[in-house]
């Protein structure tokens, strides 16, 4: 056992945990974010996907005593209140989720690439996205919601 | 039938979903995500030999660890078993035991259930329990399944087959006897099944007290697995609830009773506690049911001008090693039996069809359920009919199809067809993709000698069966009806219950759609429950596209007997007539006098909370209940027509979609937006049909896919953008002449895809592409094969 010291969502976190525990299920389980979905614990769906320290990060395959010292950001610190982040906005109005089980992890990744702060084509969003399974919507109206929120920024 | 929905403001709309806030912000709730008082953590050991006797298991080791509750073996629930007897004659049932008793019949069966205080001890401890199993010889093909000497793999059993159908219309000779040409194809589907992004999961608990068992379980079936758990748990229907909350997709996989539930229940009742199972990924792709392993050998005969006069089909499916509840191991081959001679105007049909049992995965639904198979082998044979007499894939399709007048169509094996608009959409496709510019830019790629192909095919898709159907099909449990409750409360709003369940087809929003409009409610009035076996009424759940169109019409029907208690409440208030209320946007008035009015809502008031202003005979209540089956319920049949374009690599063999055209008619749409999402998504999965997915095995019967890995998805570079364009026309059957549209983007892919590899690697030489998956290794033996044939280069 292990004591971390972490940033989640903007709040501080102190807690012992087991050397082998993976971040996923100290996110979820844990601290009860169980907005983070795990999908494959391969490191291949994606669903896991958060922010560590502004990068996308696998948290299936990362130790939460990796995360000491860092920073993460999950779905759950996306809306404020009632009101949807722009990029959950824009998959609203694109129909670019369905069951909603991978969202969670499309809405981080999607996030890390808005940060860059530039157009992309259609092509490289699917590129860049490509990291992320969905078995339901057929990606086309994910690609839609992408290209809506880089074109009109993140700002709410 | 009902009458046209009066004046829809959210019907046909393109609404965007009231699903997506809670799915959005990480406040959904799956299964997973549930955590109870006292809850303990499951997980099984599993066969790791496709066929053998079990031995031993010891589990001491494994009860040593600190954690570890309890394990249990196959005696502990050998009082229990998994069984679906299909009432086919000759059907030879299997029961599934809960934790294998004896025998393993595929690797990935339960063979030992661990409960410890967290996932990551019972990990520990299932590494520890040893099993012994004596292995026997797998039986892993049809060959082998069926060959003369075959040793039966369950006991009591005279053969391998689960059952063997035969079907012959009059005349079926004399057709073949007058028909100049014959040409036959031997297809074959590999076995892959729908994957969702979410594992399977339960959790179970046991409430001593009143004997009550309360399964969360990711289910599109909720009423179908309190049945199938009360048959397992030998206990009333009324002693189990089943809850089945947000589910992260379902595809066919979750429309099962799986022996992992049975397990957890048994657990939860022997321990007192609540015990909680997360499926992992590898245990979904050996545990979780397979599907699409289809081999096909059809011949058609037709005239010289390509006009199909007969068809034969000898379909075999591999059902491995189990019946399933509640489909049987027969529903496949009884389906695909059905629409083989799919969208063509054929009178004679002579098919056999065996499903048979072999030492893998169990077999059973997968969005379009043998569907994708049959439209492979017919669109197969039309394109080899166009080649065989000169003549193009369009027009030969265009002298086969059904056409409007040909309606309704009582097709060769039964099917009767309600309506359809077959030709316009293939026209409307050809037109959709730029057919001539295709053919040119198809010039243009092999002038530069690249391997550029077009596929085409037309289809119809048979949906909302109901009753008439599913008799046939021999299941034990007839798929009638759907059943939803409409209750508004003293606030105006309303509450519809429905016993489908939503996991991200978007039935939360077009039930509220539907009820909205009918109630003249906005659609933030309306919030859609389904999923808990208490809350709502009986019925089967959500699958083979029957949602919208049997909870739509019954949400359509309770909703109607609601609106007219409170046009009865109203006419009394404003001294009318109750045939004089028109109700519309949250009010009603008086025909003619829209100033004599009333808000819905104070007429939801008045009912439940001034039940001394109600006319006489008027009970204080704004609720109703109906069913819907979609009489005859044999059927809404949505065609469609789908054009792709795919780029061969000729050194790598690497096929590439490069464009996909869909033109559907599902009638009627009630939210264009998601019938295009779904039609997305569909056709996603019959990319991975036709160009990734395998489950594959060795010789010796140990699955070799599963990983994502070993398993190829398709990602999102994979796909394309799809184009699409609708035809509406109606069921003349249903409710609002819905037809129902959920799996058809996943039939025809693979057929498609097929025809235009074929069609890229033609200038090499002649092959005929009837294998699916089309991996790189594949196409390169195609290429081969074309250049050994030599062709027009």
């Amino acid at each position: 056992m292990r004591e971390i010291n972490l940033v989640i969502n903007g709040s501080d976190v102190q807690a012992t945990v087991a050397d082998r525990l993976l971040l996923s299920d100290f996110i979820r389980d844990d601290q009860r974010l169980t907005g983070t979905h795990v999908g494959c614990e391969h490191g291949y769906c994606g669903s896991c996907t958060v922010l560590l320290d502004g990068a996308s990060v696998r948290s299936c395959l990362t130790l939460a005593v990796q995360t000491d010292g860092h920073v993460i950001e999950t779905v759950e610190s996306l809306a404020v209140g009632a009101d949807l982040h722009p990029i959950q906005e824009a998959f609203r109005s694109n129909h670019g989720l369905q069951c909603g089980f991978c969202t969670p992890g499309l809405l981080m990744t999607t996030l890390e690439l808005a940060r860059e702060n530039r157009d992309c084509s259609r092509d490289e969003i699917r590129e860049r996205l490509a990291g992320n399974l969905c078995r339901c919507t057929g990606y086309h109206q994910i690609v839609d919601a992408v290209q809506a929120v880089l074109r009109t920024g993140l700002s709410r | 039938m009902m009458d046209e929905i009066r004046s829809p403001r959210l019907v046909g709309a393109r609404v965007l979903r009231v699903e997506d806030r809670r799915l959005l912000t990480g406040c959904g709730r799956f299964v997973a995500d549930i955590a109870l008082d006292r809850m303990l953590s499951a997980k099984f050991v599993r066969a790791d030999l496709a066929h053998g006797n079990l031995t031993g298991v010891d589990v001491s080791a494994g009860l040593s660890i600190d954690g570890v509750r309890a394990v249990f073996v196959g005696s502990d629930f050998a009082d229990h078993e998994v069984r679906c007897v299909s009432s086919y004659e000759g059907f030879q049932p299997s029961g599934q035991p809960i934790l294998a008793v004896d025998r393993v019949r595929f690797v990935g069966e339960a063979v030992a259930m661990v409960i410890a205080d967290d996932e990551y001890v019972a990990e520990d401890a299932c590494d520890a329990v040893i099993v012994d199993i004596e292995a026997l010889t797998p039986i892993l093909s049809r060959a082998q399944a069926l060959a003369d000497h075959a040793e039966p793999l369950h006991p009591g059993w005279v053969d391998n087959a689960y059952a063997r159908r035969v079907l012959r219309t009059p005349g079926f000779d004399q057709a073949v006897a007058n028909a100049e040409h014959h040409l036959t194809l031997q297809l074959t589907n590999g076995r892959h099944t729908g994957i969702p992004i979410e594992t399977r999961a339960c959790v179970a608990e046991h409430d001593r007290g009143s004997g009550v068992f309360r399964l969360f379980t990711t289910t599109q079936i909720p009423h179908l697995i309190r049945a199938g758990l009360s048959l397992a748990l030998g206990v009333p229907e009324s002693s189990i609830q089943v809850v089945s909350p947000d589910v992260g997709g379902g595809f066919g996989v979750k429309a099962q009773l799986y022996v992992e539930d049975v397990a957890c229940c048994l657990a939860a009742r022997a321990l007192g506690r609540p015990i909680k199972w997360v499926e992992d990924r590898r245990e979904h792709f050996i545990a979780s049911h397979h599907s699409r392993e289809h081999y096909h050998t059809v011949t058609a005969h037709f005239d010289s001008d390509g006009v199909v006069q007969a068809l034969e089909a000898d379909i075999a499916v591999d059902m491995g090693a189990y019946s399933v509840f509640p489909w049987t191991a027969t529903m496949d081959n009884g389906m695909a039996m059905g629409i083989l001679p799919g969208p063509y105007r054929i009178h004679h049909y002579a098919a056999t069809g065996t499903p048979y049992c072999t030492n893998k995965t169990p077999y059973g639904a997968y969005r379009g359920v043998a569907r994708p198979a049959a439209c492979f082998s017919i669109e197969r044979l039309i394109d080899q009919i166009a080649r065989h007499r000169g003549l193009d894939r369009v027009e030969v399709r265009r002298r086969n199809l059904l056409q409007r007048s040909d309606y309704p169509w009582h097709s060769p094996s039964g099917l009767v067809y309600d309506s359809g608009s077959l030709i316009e959409s293939m026209d409307k496709v050809l037109e959709l993709a730029d057919y001539d510019g295709l053919l040119a830019d198809q010039a243009q790629a092999r002038a530069e000698g690249r391997l550029f192909g077009i596929g085409l095919v037309a289809f119809t898709e048979q949906t909302a069966h109901s009753t008439q159907e599913f008799k046939l099909r021999g299941v034990p449990i007839v798929f009638g009806y759907e059943t939803v409750r409409v209750r508004m409360d003293a606030s105006g709003h309303a509450v519809v219950a429905a016993s489908i369940h939503d996991h991200g087809q978007g039935l939360d929003t077009t039930l509220a759609q539907i009820t909205a409009d009918r109630l003249g409610l906005a659609i933030e009035d309306v919030r859609v429950q389904y999923g808990d076996t208490d809350s709502v009424a009986y019925g089967s759940g959500t699958f083979a596209s029957r949602s919208a169109v049997l909870a739509g019409g019954a949400a359509t029907k309770a909703a109607d007997v609601v609106a007219d208690v409170l046009r009865e409440v109203a006419a009394h208030c404003l001294e009318a007539s109750p045939q004089d209320v028109v109700l519309d946007a949250g009010k009603l008035w008086v025909r003619g006098t829209p100033s004599r009015s009333i808000e819905i809502k104070e007429v939801c008031r008045i009912v439940y909370q001034r039940p001394e202003r109600l006319p006489d005979g008027v009970e204080p209540m704004l609720e109703a209940s109906r069913t819907y089956d979609a009489a005859p319920g044999t059927g809404a049949y949505t065609n469609a027509a789908h054009l792709a374009t795919v780029e061969v690599d000729l050194q790598t063999g690497k096929s590439r979609v490069l464009t996909y055209a869909v033109v559907e008619d599902c009638g009627p749409m009630i939210n264009p937006m998601i019938v295009e999402g779904q039609i997305f998504g569909g056709i996603a999965q019959g990319i991975g049909t036709a160009l990734f997915e395998e489950l594959l095995y060795d010789d010796d019967g140990q699955p070799l896919s599963t990983t994502f890995a070993d398993y190829l998805m398709p990602t999102m570079t994979d796909v394309p953008d799809f184009r699409v364009a609708h035809l509406q026309t109606p069921s003349p059957h249903t409710i609002g002449g819905i037809k129902g549209m959920g799996e058809g983007g996943a039939i025809p892919p693979g057929a498609v895809i097929a025809a235009a590899v074929e069609d890229a690697i033609s200038p090499l030489g002649h092959v005929v592409v009837t294998q699916l998956p089309l991996t790189p290794e594949r196409v390169l033996d195609y290429i081969d094969a074309a250049k050994n044939q030599g062709g027009g280069r």
